[in-house]
């Protein structure tokens, strides 16, 4: 037993003393820049940057002082560091993130046949142009969900991709597999989006698709910034770079087609230092503030859509997020 | 116990294995006694036709009518754009409605179609039918003829046969092929024309023959049609010779045609004029004759509509832009459809509405309940081979529908992708249900976009 | 319209689908079975209901516990439940068998995704693990006896395989072992695993899978010429040491593994070129370690071995596509 115990034993050790010394003597000298770079890259080969993987990007980056920062999944300090690293600043690392502009789900649409066939959007686009009554309406069969390389997206119980913000680096390989293009990359800042992307007219559309874009305009009309442009054959575009997030839109939008693009962050009013204004209540889009004069006021928070209007205009700092 | 994997239909008056045919291939139950004793009947005259202006391979056709134009049979409305592209032609008299976006068999989206509103009265335009002998005419002329006829492929392919008949110089052609091989199940317009028209069919060879500068032509026909074998052997002239071929599907595919009747192996990539040959089907050469020797375009064709969903199934002449809801009507209607189809079952396309109309290739209508058709969802592939087996291509269809799964063109032409011609023999036979002809197509569409996009880069 | 149903063609299929092809592997395999039940009574009954139920059991379990579709109806684990208890001694305890169930599904299926993904046959990795690690319980056989014998008269032997390597390491001759009437393995009457006896029953089995065109012929006449070839070779250069052909044909787990294991579609080469590099191989290691190898039977582990080389079989015999320029 025991000579047993130790030829195993020394087998193993001999074994690993030759890896050890190995590893050491015909290890690949790597530029140790490249290592630092390879290190702050997000390492999920999307391909976004347009090479064949982060390992590829890292080393473009090191030899070649021309390369632009293309990967878009690097935050602000990686990017710090990197510049660092290579001893020249890079500019970029896009700040987007995907938005699915459809809401028409199963529940909500009609569709024109039964489809057999491969779980996949663009197999199921091919022939006769997918089930779905609204040739502009998501297929819901996950082929964007699936192709994510950083699982940022996932099929909720309404039979529609939903993204998860804080995981998207707007790599954009969603947009790129969806056959009806009704994916986009939207600025990271923006909270607001239409969800429907139809070019279709109104009467058409309505037989098709309960929550579409009819395409009204009271959006247009109501919108301070003159962010959002609607023509009758052409859904409402919200213009991120206008848009200030103040959610008038989403209030007097006949469909509720307009969605906010995270989870709210509700608003709740500190008592103590309320002055009873009603500042708040005045500018609240969509009616979540009520109170008597002089006295605390109070928001309704199954109607507050977070936009932070109130806050922005309260004059004692009365109102804060509620944080969950 | 059905066995539908080996079949072969007790109708075969010969069990000589020796009968020319090609490797690979299924035998699935032909089904045609459903509807190949009916002879031909017409169709009365409908309010409205549809005529879509894209109902040939090519660049679509440009309307030259507009709304509120009077039209009469036989006129044309559209002309062709650029080489490749066909005209089409009023289907009868009448006034130009509209031209509007209406579904289209073969997408399933919206394509243009001119809408013409019947009189009633059916009146040729003036001096048609002609009486000439297309044989005095030179080859010039003839090709002519059957451009400015908008004659297209009418086995289904619908590619442009003034195209076709035009081979460049140098290849040289010396083998003129009629398919009359109609390997689909449930079709059998090809059929009812062997058996009632065959001299259309024989004359418009001889055209051909002309136009290519043969002399001599082959007719292959599947040995399941016997009667229509013996009726061409009898009133084909010597230059033509009528050919018997095993049942087996896709006997009727161009390149498994040349290869059984004359040994040549279309190369990868090419054309049938590569080995000498050219292929037409036995409605195309009927169609050529009544355009040379009458000057009538093509405006109408047989088609079979069949299938047990259908009230009663028959052999109809129908005129191009008939609509569909006509068609079921006259045959008694629809008694259950899961599936509508556009041509035969094995590449036929099935269609979501009865608001379409008939168009140059559609050799059939099937109405294939939910027992004749196949519902079930797909499983991982278990290697059986069977597909292998089955491919006339030689290629391996269980490598492409994993590849296809996962959406790996640039592999899949690496495994010749591009040599499929989605006859769909693997796909009947697959155990797994895999829908490989679907992922052909996919990897197909992925790598034409990719290569677009190149191209556009 | 409403409930239409609109797919890429084609639209019609033939009926023989998998659920089909398992159901013809069993009854294929039934022969077999009852000959085996016939020759070693109620316990070789037990021993095929355990590993049927087992198998089944086991595979809906371990899907449902992976979130996946549960495909017990497919026949799949039934076919492998079957063809296990073909390859274990008829007097297996039940715990062994379920044992090796749960290894055949757990192990040789559902860890590399399912009906399709293993590149190993999974009864045979059942088999060779449990022989590798209970190898008394392994290599008990009962000797054969008429069913209606009661079963405290049971009695285990060598089988003629066994009787052969004993011979051999101890004698360096084979007329040491016992002489052996070639009717009896050809018939059932022998000892041996449970399904493996009876080479006229396996052969009955096997010839109605052909015909049926569940299987081509490539692999078990191609397997089985080799093995007599092999042998064949050798008993001329010296039958005192070689079995001749024909006794290596019929006795043993051959018959058994030729047509029904060697076959298994999901883990033997896609062209029927493949087919017969693989059955040749199968037929050289079987002989190899029939006569050489440490083990009296050869024939699972040749077969695992050139599971093992399958895929690059199958990269090398490509067919040859239409107009190859």
């Amino acid at each position: 037993m025991m000579s047993s115990i130790l030829l195993i034993g020394g087998i193993g050790c001999v074994a690993a003393l030759i890896l050890g010394i190995s590893s050491v003597t015909f290890a690949v000298k790597m530029d140790p820049r490249e290592k630092a770079v390879l290190d702050q890259l997000p390492g999920a080969n999307c391909g976004a940057c347009g090479m064949a993987g982060c390992a590829a990007f890292a080393h473009e980056l090191t030899v070649n002082d021309q390369a632009e920062m293309t990967c878009p999944a690097v935050n602000e300090e990686a990017l710090a560091v990197i510049s660092e690293v290579l001893g020249r600043s890079l500019g970029g690392g896009t700040s987007v993130v995907a938005c699915v502009c459809c809401k028409g789900s199963p529940a909500e649409t009609v569709d024109r046949y039964n489809y057999i066939g491969p779980k996949d959007c663009r197999s199921a686009q091919i022939i006769a142009g997918g089930a779905k009554g609204c040739g502009f309406g998501c297929l819901g069969l996950g082929t964007c969900v699936d192709v994510c390389p950083f699982s940022a997206m996932y099929m909720g119980e309404d039979g529609l991709p939903h993204v998860i913000i804080e995981r998207c680096t707007g790599c954009g390989k969603c947009v790129e597999v969806c056959p009806r293009g009704i994916i986009k990359l939207i600025d990271k800042t923006g909270n607001y989006s239409v969800g429907c992307i139809s070019k279709d007219t109104a009467k058409v559309m309505k037989q098709l698709c309960k929550v579409g874009c009819i395409k009204c305009g009271l959006c247009v009309d109501i919108c301070p910034f003159e962010a959002i442009t609607v023509s009758k054959d052409n859904a409402a575009l919200i213009d991120q770079n206008r848009c200030r997030s103040c959610g008038l839109c989403v209030g007097v939008c006949p469909t509720g087609v307009i969605t906010p693009m995270r989870k709210p962050e509700k608003v709740s009013i500190i008592a103590e230092r309320c002055k009873g204004c009603a500042i708040c209540e005045q500018i609240c889009p969509v009616n979540a503030i009520s109170g008597e004069i002089k006295k605390p006021f109070v928001v309704d928070d199954s109607r507050c859509i977070g936009c932070g209007m109130c806050i922005e205009k309260c004059p004692t700092d009365a109102i804060e997020r509620i944080r969950s | 116990m059905r066995n539908v994997y080996r079949k072969v239909p007790d109708r075969c008056h010969r069990k000589d294995s020796l009968m020319k045919t090609f490797k690979g291939g299924i035998h699935p139950n032909d089904k045609k006694e459903l509807v190949e004793d009916n002879p031909i009947a017409a169709l009365p005259l409908s309010d409205h036709y549809y005529v879509l202006t894209q109902q040939h391979i090519g660049a679509p056709a440009k309307p030259i009518v507009k709304p509120g134009d009077e039209v009469k049979k036989a006129q044309a409305i559209t002309e062709p754009l650029g080489f490749v592209s066909a005209a089409s032609h009023s289907p009868t008299s009448g006034r130009v409605k509209e031209i509007i976006q209406r579904v289209h068999p073969v997408t399933g989206l919206l394509a243009p179609c001119i809408v013409i509103e019947s009189d009633g009265k059916d009146e040729y335009m003036p001096g048609l039918p002609l009486e000439r002998d297309p044989f005095s005419l030179q080859k010039d002329e003839l090709i002519g003829i059957i451009k400015s006829s908008g004659i297209v492929g009418m086995g289904g392919a619908t590619f442009p046969t003034h195209v076709k008949l035009s081979p460049p110089k140098d290849k040289k052609i010396d083998t003129f092929i009629v398919n009359g091989a109609e390997c689909e199940p449930y079709l059998a317009s090809d059929y009812r024309l062997m058996l009632e028209e065959p001299q259309r069919i024989i004359d418009g060879a001889r055209i051909v023959m002309r136009i290519l500068g043969v002399d001599k032509a082959i007719i292959g026909i599947e040995d399941n049609k016997p009667d229509a074998i013996k009726k061409m052997k009898e009133i084909a002239p010597p230059e033509v010779q009528v050919e018997v071929l095993k049942v087996k599907y896709p006997q009727g595919a161009e390149k498994q045609l040349i290869n059984a009747l004359t040994g040549r192996d279309v190369p990868s990539g090419g054309l049938p004029m590569d080995v000498g040959a050219v292929v037409q089907n036995t409605g195309t050469c009927a169609a050529i004759w009544d355009a040379c020797a009458n000057g009538i375009p093509l405006i109408e064709r047989i088609t079979s509509i069949t299938g047990r969903g259908i009230k009663h199934p028959k052999n109809l002449r129908l005129r191009v832009g008939t609509p569909v809801k006509d068609v079921f009507e006259f045959c008694g209607g629809v008694v259950d459809a899961a599936k509508i189809i556009f041509g035969g079952p094995m590449m036929g396309i099935a269609q979501f509405t009865d608001e379409i109309p008939i168009m140059k290739g559609t050799s059939g209508i099937l109405l294939l309940t939910e027992d004749d058709t196949n519902l079930s969802t797909y499983s991982a592939c278990i290697s059986c081979g069977r597909c292998v087996e089955a491919c006339p291509m030689g290629l391996i269809p269980s490598d492409l529908s994993k590849q296809g799964e996962k959406g790996m063109w640039e592999k899949a032409v690496g495994t010749n992708l591009l040599d499929c011609v989605e006859c769909g023999s693997c796909t009947f036979v697959c155990p797994a249900n895999r829908p490989i002809v679907h992922f052909v197509k996919f990897l197909k569409s992925l790598q034409r976009a990719a290569s677009a996009k190149a191209k556009g880069a | 319209m409403k409930d239409i149903f609109i797919s890429s063609s084609p639209h019609i299929h033939t009926p023989e689908d998998i659920s089909w092809i398992m159901r013809q592997v069993i009854y294929a395999l039934v022969p077999g079975a009852l000959i085996g039940i016939y020759f070693f009574g109620i316990p070789a009954l037990m021993v095929i209901a355990v590993a049927v139920t087992s198998c089944v059991v086991i595979e809906a379990i371990s899907q449902k516990a992976l979130g996946q579709k549960i495909t017990i109806k497919d026949g799949s684990a039934a076919l492998t439940g079957l063809l296990l208890a073909m390859n274990l001694p008829s007097g297996a305890p039940w715990w062994l068998v379920v044992l090796g169930s749960l290894i055949a599904i757990v192990l040789g299926k559902q860890v590399y995704g399912g009906l399709g993904n293993n590149p190993f046959n999974p009864a045979l990795v059942a088999r060779v693990f449990l022989l590798i690690s209970f190898p008394v319980q392994m290599t008990t056989w009962p000797q054969p006896r008429s069913f209606f014998a009661p079963a405290a008269d049971t009695v285990t032997g060598a089988t003629p395989l066994g009787a052969l390597k004993t011979a051999i390491f101890e004698h360096k001759s084979i007329t040491a072992a016992p002489d052996i009437n070639i009717m009896d393995p050809f018939l059932g009457n022998i000892g041996g695993s449970l399904g493996e006896i009876s080479a006229l029953a396996l052969i009955l089995g096997g010839v109605y899978l052909i015909l049926r065109r569940i299987i081509t012929w490539h692999i078990p006449v191609v397997y089985i010429a080799t093995v007599a070839a092999f042998t064949g070779l050798l008993w001329l250069i010296n039958p005192g040491i070689y079995a001749d052909p024909a006794f290596h044909m019929i006795a043993g787990g051959l018959m058994l593994g030729a047509f029904f294991m060697a076959t298994d579609m999901v883990t033997t080469p896609i062209t029927n070129k493949g087919k017969v590099i693989f059955a040749i191989g199968c037929g050289l290691i079987t002989v190899i370690i029939r006569i050489w190898g440490g083990y009296p039977e050869g024939v699972s582990f040749a077969i695992l071995i050139m599971n093992a080389f399958v895929p690059l079989i199958n990269r090398f015999t490509k067919p040859q596509k239409f107009g190859a320029v």
